[in-house]
């Protein structure tokens, strides 16, 4: 173990939990993944909307794709024109965020035009002011990763044997993943449908039934971006950034090869520790704010 | 409200665009082959990149039709599948097609190779999972056979050359596959999904399809850059973004056909409020 080796680790656990936090809340402007559903749903229920959908494969492969993106064109520039590494990895994730432009502005309109039957109408000014933000958040979430790759190719050693577009296709399916799995709930879940009492689940009933209308105004993505901002986003960040960083120190610390057993006991022992800290959150919680005053019991299945 | 303008569309039966995807694909990637041989150069490599467009028209046609019977979350998966199948394909085809001394046969041997897979997996996710969705055996044919021809055509493009040895230094051993098969797979899969909804038309998903694959061009000509040269890269990404302008400015005009209306900036429709 060295110091330089340790503050890079430390360096790419910050990168990733700013990446995790971006990619939330790029992925929330846009009604992505996990929430998308519901806004799809709410036209065809009657409830024409001016939230964005961004429907673009889900968050792993659409991640996967502007991280690739940034890491083929930062892997051009320094492999083939010898480019400094922080310029090629800004060059890359810009190129990313023009390609998820042109991705969010197609599933937009396609999106919207296939409502035609639901009089889903198609807001130009949305995609003028929401798209730019995306773009932004992506921008952020590309850089991130791409410098990540960038950092575990060409500085940590031993350097990692991959070349840098295939580590970050698996970062960018992983920082997509847990994206989609820790901080869409909070937009989904709680954002979606905030007038819903604790514990009450989505039943089918309300399908569809998204708050559409502001504290003032009608609601529009950008108002989701602040809520969301505030706890998912940050909640991602640091899921990703504790993932990236706790696995990379223990194979720091302790050296992969001579010291293999106690890198897999300290793996082991983290997934206890975040176990049994996961089943305190949730006890705590349905301490605080439970049980839903229509609790009858539990129904058998 | 501008009013409606007639906007080109078209519509066509599976079958034909079947044929057109097949063979205006293995014919591309061969005139790419043979313009490189013929003039000594690597400047037509774009050549296979406009070949593999006609995989991935096929291909997401192939999406649309299998997908209509009710899946909607899986038409992601379902475009990685495709590309996951044309991968193992090209990768066998290829290596045999080189063992047998064949090497430029390689591309008729991984289609051939990925029809058949495709029509396994297809009787597997029918018979043994019960999908039951009638069309699936011949969908994932397609689409195995899509994914094959888009990632060979992006291979030639990157590589300059059907070789084996070439295609494994140039796409695999820098990870430019991932860039394919990641860009080759949303140019599949993104069209319907970006469409999906009960007034889906089939020109808009295909031109939808198409300038992806013009995205794809300009990140595969990126790659081309450090594998072959810049004037190779150059004319590729000139290609890519004329492709993609071109195909971009019609799919807005489809969808402005299609939507219910389109407007600068306004509250919900009178119905909903």
């Amino acid at each position: 173990m060295d110091a330089f080796g340790m503050g890079l680790v430390a360096a790419m656990g910050a990168l990733a939990t700013v990446a995790g936090a971006s990619e939330d809340i790029d992925s929330d402007i846009g009604s992505q993944s996990n929430p998308n559903s519901q806004v799809q749903l709410a036209a065809q229920v009657g409830n024409p909307h001016r939230i964005y959908n961004k429907a673009i494969a889900g968050e792993p492969p659409s991640n996967a794709l502007w991280c690739t993106t940034a890491a083929i064109m930062a892997y051009v520039l320094i492999e083939g024109y010898h480019m400094p590494l922080l310029f090629a990895v800004a060059a890359g994730a810009s190129l990313a965020a023009l390609f998820d432009g042109v991705m969010s502005t197609s599933a937009y309109f396609g999106r919207s035009a296939s409502q035609a039957r639901f009089n889903q109408w198609i807001y130009l000014d949305i995609v003028r002011y929401t798209t730019p933000s995306i773009m932004a958040h992506v921008w952020i979430t590309s850089f991130c990763i791409c410098l990540i790759a960038v950092i575990q190719v060409y500085i940590l050693t031993p350097h990692h044997p991959f070349p840098i577009p295939v580590i970050g296709l698996v970062w960018g399916l992983t920082v997509g993943a847990i994206g989609s799995s820790v901080g869409d709930i909070h937009y989904g879940g709680e954002r979606e449908f905030q007038w819903r009492l604790f514990g009450q689940g989505l039943n089918t009933m309300l399908s569809g039934q998204i708050v559409r209308k502001a504290e003032a105004g009608l609601r529009n993505s950008i108002d989701n971006a602040w809520f969301c901002a505030k706890f998912g986003g940050p909640c991602t960040g640091l899921a990703f950034g504790l993932t990236v960083f706790l696995d990379n120190w223990r194979t720091t610390v302790f050296d992969p090869v001579t010291q293999a057993g106690a890198a897999i006991a300290m793996g082991l022992f983290f997934v206890i520790v975040m176990n049994l800290y996961n089943h305190y959150c949730e006890v705590s919680a349905r301490r605080k704010y439970g049980p839903y005053p229509g609790y009858k019991g539990d129904i058998p299945a | 409200m501008a009013e409606k303008t007639v906007v080109k569309g078209f519509k066509i039966e599976p079958k034909q665009l079947r044929i057109y995807g097949l063979v205006g694909s293995v014919v591309g990637i061969y005139l790419a082959y043979i313009l490189n041989s013929v003039t000594g150069t690597n400047i037509f490599s774009f050549v296979g990149a406009l070949a593999a467009l006609f995989g991935v028209v096929m291909g997401a046609n192939a999406v649309r039709r299998v997908c209509a019977y009710g899946i909607g979350t899986g038409v992601p998966s379902i475009g990685m599948l495709s590309l996951g199948m044309g991968t193992v394909a090209v990768l066998f085809g290829l290596n045999i097609a080189e063992q047998l001394g064949v090497g430029l046969l390689g591309v008729i041997l991984a289609l051939v190779y990925s029809l058949i897979f495709g029509y396994v997996v297809g009787l597997i996710a029918n018979r043994v999972m019960g999908f039951n969705i009638p069309i699936m055996e011949e969908g994932l044919t397609d689409l195995s056979g899509a994914g094959t021809l888009a990632i060979l055509g992006w291979c030639f493009a990157i590589s300059g050359s059907l070789a084996y040895a070439d295609i494994v230094k140039d796409v695999f051993n820098t990870g430019f596959l991932a860039i394919i098969f990641i860009c080759g797979g949303l140019a599949i899969l993104h069209p319907f999904n970006a469409n999906l909804g009960p007034d889906e038309k089939q020109d808009r998903t295909l031109v939808n399809g198409v300038m992806v694959g013009g995205m794809s061009t300009i990140a595969t000509g990126i790659c081309a850059l450090m594998t072959l040269g810049l004037a190779a890269g150059m004319v590729q990404i000139v290609v890519g973004f004329a492709i993609w302008y071109y195909f971009y400015v019609w799919y807005f005009r489809l969808a402005k056909r299609d939507a219910s209306a389109v407007v600068g900036t306004g509250l919900l429709p009178p119905s909903a409020l």
